[in-house]
Parts: C-alpha cells; structure tokens; sequence
C-alpha cells in the first residue's frame, strides 16, 4: 500500500485535465493556428488545402474595406447602447419590483422567459410582428394613431434592432440586479433606516454602491453579447438595408459564404481574435489587481 | 398604492418582453383566412389546422427531423460539456491546476465572438467529412457550453470541504475515485444545472446551425427558417408561427420548471467568473 507522501497527487490531477485539454487544442488551437496561417495567405475555395503563404495583403484588404468599418462601427454602437439601455431597465424593474417577486417568486419566471427562447427565432418572430399587413404592431398603430412606420427601413432598422434586442436580454439584466439587489445585508439597510435614512438616500449611498460590482460584470456581459450580435439581426434584416445593420459576425459571415472571399474573412477574423482575447486579458489583470488592492 | 404601481410595472414589462411570443402564439392559431383579415392578437376562430401543416412531412421539409437534431445534438454537446468539465474542474479547483491559465482562458470564451472559429472549423469538418453530421454540430456545441459548465462546476467543487478528499485519501482512494464517489454525487445539483443550461443554450445555437448543416442535420433553430419560404406566393404566417412556437416550446418548457437552478446559476457564472 503506498502512503499519501508517495502519490503525486499533481500528476493525477493533470490527467483528469488531460480530456479538456486534448479537445480545447484540436477544436479551438488548430481552428487558431489556421486562421493564424491563412490569414497571410493566398487562398480560394480551390486552393483550400494548399494555402501560398502571400503576407499581409489579405489584412491590407480588410483595412481598406470601407464594409470592415461599418461592420466595426454597428457592433460597437450596438454592444453600447443596449448594454446601456438592458442594465438601465433590468436595475430599475429588480429594485421597482422585488417587494413583489419576494413573496412571488413565480413572477420571476415570466420574466425570464425570453431568455429561453432562441434569439434566432426571436429575430423571425419579429418579422411577424412588424410585418405591415399581419404584424400587429403597425396594425394598432394605424387603427389607434392612423400612421404607421417603416420598422426596418433604412433609418429606423438600427432603433428597431436595439429594442428588439433589448427586449430580449433586459431581463438577464434584471436577474443579476435582482439577485444582488437580495445579496445586501438585511442588517445594513435595518441600521440605516434606524439612522433615519430616506430611502433615496439609502438607495444611493448604500445600496447601489453594493451593487456596483455586478453592475459593471452585467453592463460587460451584455456589450460583449451585443458586440458579437449574429442570430437575430442576420434573420430580421440579413445585413441590410445596404449593409448598415451587419454586425462584424456577420461581416465575417458574409465574407466567407457569400462573397468567397476567403482571406479577408480569415484576416478580419484574426484581429477579432487578437482584439478580444486583449481586452479581456486586459480586463482580468485589472480585476485581479483590484482584488489584491483590497 | 405603490404596490399598485408595482404591478402595473411589472404586466408592461412582463407584455413588452414576451410580446413577440404572444404574437406568434396567437397567429399559429389563426386560419389563413382570419390572418387577412385580423392581425390583431386576439384569435376569433381558433384552428389547429397550422400545426397539422407543420407536422406533415413534404420532400422539402420535416419537422421531426429537425426536431430529433436538436435533441440530439444537443444532448451530445451537453454530456461531452459537463464529461470534460467536470474532472478539469475537480483538477482546477482542488489541485490548484491551471487556476490562473486554463481557468481564464475557458471562461474568457464565453466572451470571444466564436465566429472567429467558424471559418477554419468549417474547413476542417470538411477534410474530416463531418460537415452537416450531428457528431460534428454536437462536437461545437461542446465547446459552446464549457465555459459556464467549467465555472459552475469549480464553484460547486470549491464549496465542498476539503476534509472530504483528505479522509478518503487516507482510506487508499485515487483522485479518479475521489471524484467518481465522492465529488460527483456531492455536486449533483451543480452538474444538473449544467446540463439544463447546456441543453437551453445548445438548443437555441444559431450561427454553427446555419454554418456547419445543410439537410441531414439540420436542427430546428436553423429548420424553422425553412418554413418562412414554403410555398410560393410569400411567407404563411401561420405555420410559420406554428413551427416557431414547436421550436420554442422545449427550452421553454425547461426553463419554466427549472427557473430557480437556472436563475441562481446564471448569477454565479456572471459573477464569479
């Protein structure tokens, strides 16, 4: 029988990582080194396993692409504006409404179930809602205001993307707020109503401020989620009109399927890559320094 | 009164947000004759003439097979997720391994565009014939769904007493054993969360879908669309409402039963992670 000081328990606990590891290199570090190598290369649907290694024309080409930037542009604008507008709405309805949710736990439910329903059919249900002779929304704007609206004309389509959007993902928002929002200390808000605290007051030098972490985590998850928009937007208005409402994820989509253009969606791919993976590295070291200031 | 003013609060966002799926509700009820002329939510003539449209198989469409798709794959990419995750996790959180790289680098996935995998995937199912496979979609939607499996299950694990492993070391068990008997059986909660957040997400996946499957594995997400251009003369909204609510209903369904495990685990992987 061997004795605890004989096992090598970091050697077991690297095998059990082995499995994850393994399918983490073949399914995601191959993909990478590919992109990374296709992306200085000439290649084509033809020359697909046999990719001449060219430099960076395909990187100059994505630069000089006036689409790349617009892309660029919708993703950012669209990642803000509805993080902003979901945790906005998500804070106000979790501290508005927990008196109710508190005792009913049920209601949580109805307002979760967007969440569940694929944000791909979401996206179609919309073109039903919208749509101007079954939707039902220009049907009562039209019987109760007489005008109705180009929901996804060429000025309107962005806005009609942000609510829908927001719409959908507010009540992720609202869940965090809300489980923060039950995470304060009963003590704290006892003592500070007993100091004769208002409850503006309490709400904004108390409660807020200790919900600040997860308001910066929620505001960061749903910019992420709407910088990297793809299913609802690509089935509500495929990138149009005229490729104002394409995301970078469907840039890249379309480069690829639809225009063939191989090299320029592997580059612009690459510094997606590089981009992201930065800022989170970035993000992480400076969530990590906070945590050792503390 | 305020209380009033709570619920009035709460039926106008509860109607905002779920309105889309109230429309689609009510139009799949609709015959195609009170569609022209009613497109308001309420149905006058409810028929479930739609629904039988939706489940008649054509050479064109077949619901049951997307339907069996989705399950599918998403079955196999929720298992695969939570087999891989959870030795890794039990290796992370008890064996101080990878804490501050592989840890990172996973749960850093859950916020990288996955786009920027799709191109060289698509190229490799292709070299590996894997393309429109559900073992092929099954395989990515792994890798959708470990990054919240992977920090739930570390959460979980850490909150376990360490006393655990010391006392069965002492009686002569292996990690692998530690992990198999004990751990597992003790995180049971957390690995169920797992798989229904798992089978929700990898349900709902669109992008690799539409990418990676043309007819054979087609999952219903992807499937759904297909109906929007049925027939000739333009979009029937009322089977096509049918088919979103059949594509709709099972994550649905789960999420209203498991509402409580799923709230309290999409808190966790936000804020921990």
């Amino acid at each position: 029988m061997t004795t605890l000081s004989q096992r090598a328990p970091s050697s077991e606990f690297r095998l059990l990582a082995v499995p994850l590891v393994l399918f983490l290199l073949v399914f995601l570090g191959f993909p990478a080194v590919v992109n990374l190598v296709y992306s200085v290369s000439e290649v084509s649907f033809e020359t697909l396993r046999r990719p001449e290694i060219t430099g960076f024309s395909n990187f100059a080409a994505v630069w000089n692409d006036q689409s790349f930037w617009q892309a660029s542009w919708f993703s950012l604008r669209f990642g803000l504006l509805t993080a902003l507008l979901e945790c906005a709405l998500g804070l106000f309805l979790a501290i508005f409404l927990s008196p109710l949710i508190e005792k009913r736990s049920w209601l949580m439910a109805i307002l979760m179930l967007p969440l569940m329903v694929a944000p791909a059919l979401v996206g179609l249900m919309y073109r039903l809602v919208l749509h101007e002779f079954v939707g039902p929304v220009p049907n009562y704007l039209w019987t109760w205001f007489g005008a109705s609206f180009s929901f996804l004309g060429p000025g309107s389509a962005f806005w009609t993307l942000v609510v829908v959007e927001t719409l959908q993902w507010t009540p992720f928002a609202f869940l965090l707020f809300y489980m923060a929002y039950q995470a304060i200390p009963k003590e704290i808000v006892e003592a500070s109503a007993m100091d004769g605290a208002r409850y503006r007051h309490r709400l904004w030098y108390i409660e807020l401020p200790l919900m600040a972490p997860t308001i910066v985590v929620a505001l960061l998850i749903r910019f992420i989620d709407g910088f990297r928009v793809f299913d609802n937007v690509y089935v509500l208005t495929g990138s149009g009109p005229g490729g104002s409402t394409a995301s970078l994820s469907i840039y890249i989509y379309e480069a690829f399927f639809k225009q063939g253009a191989i090299g320029k969606a592997v580059a612009a791919s690459v510094i997606l890559f590089v981009v992201s993976f930065a800022v989170l590295y970035g993000l992480n070291a400076l969530a990590a320094r906070r945590k050792g200031a503390r | 009164m305020i209380n009033a003013l709570r619920w009035i609060v709460f039926a106008i966002a509860a109607l905002a947000m779920n309105f889309p799926i109230l429309v689609t509700l009510s139009t799949s009820f609709k015959s195609a004759r009170e569609l022209s002329t009613n497109p308001g939510l309420w149905v006058y003539a409810p028929t479930l003439e739609n629904y039988a449209t939706v489940f008649t198989v054509s050479d064109r469409l077949n619901i049951f097979l997307y339907l069996v798709n989705s399950v599918a794959v998403a079955a196999l990419g929720t298992l695969l997720a939570v087999a891989l995750a959870l030795p890794a996790a039990y290796a992370i959180a008890r064996g101080k391994l990878g804490e501050r790289t592989l840890l990172p680098l996973i749960v850093n996935l859950r916020a990288v565009p996955l786009i920027i995998f799709a191109i060289p995937l698509y190229m490799m199912f292709q070299w590996l014939s894997l393309l429109d496979t559900r073992l092929g979609l099954g395989l990515i939607l792994a890798i959708v769904n470990l990054p919240l499996a992977l920090v739930i299950l570390v959460n979980a694990i850490r909150d376990l007493p360490g006393e655990l492993d010391e006392a069965a070391l002492m009686d002569g068990a292996t990690r692998f054993q530690i992990l198999t008997r004990v751990i597992a059986p003790l995180c049971r909660p957390a690995i169920v969360t797992s798989l229904i957040f798992g089978f929700i997400t990898a349900w709902n996946e669109f992008l690799f879908g539409l990418m990676l499957t043309t007819s054979k594995a087609v999952p219903i997400t992807v499937g759904a669309s297909f109906f929007f251009a049925a027939s000739g003369g333009g979009v029937q909204w009322g089977v096509a409402s049918a088919v979103m609510i059949v594509g709709a209903l099972p994550p649905m369904l789960l999420g209203l039963i498991m509402y409580r495990q799923i709230s309290g685990s999409m808190t966790a992987g936000a804020v921990k992670g």
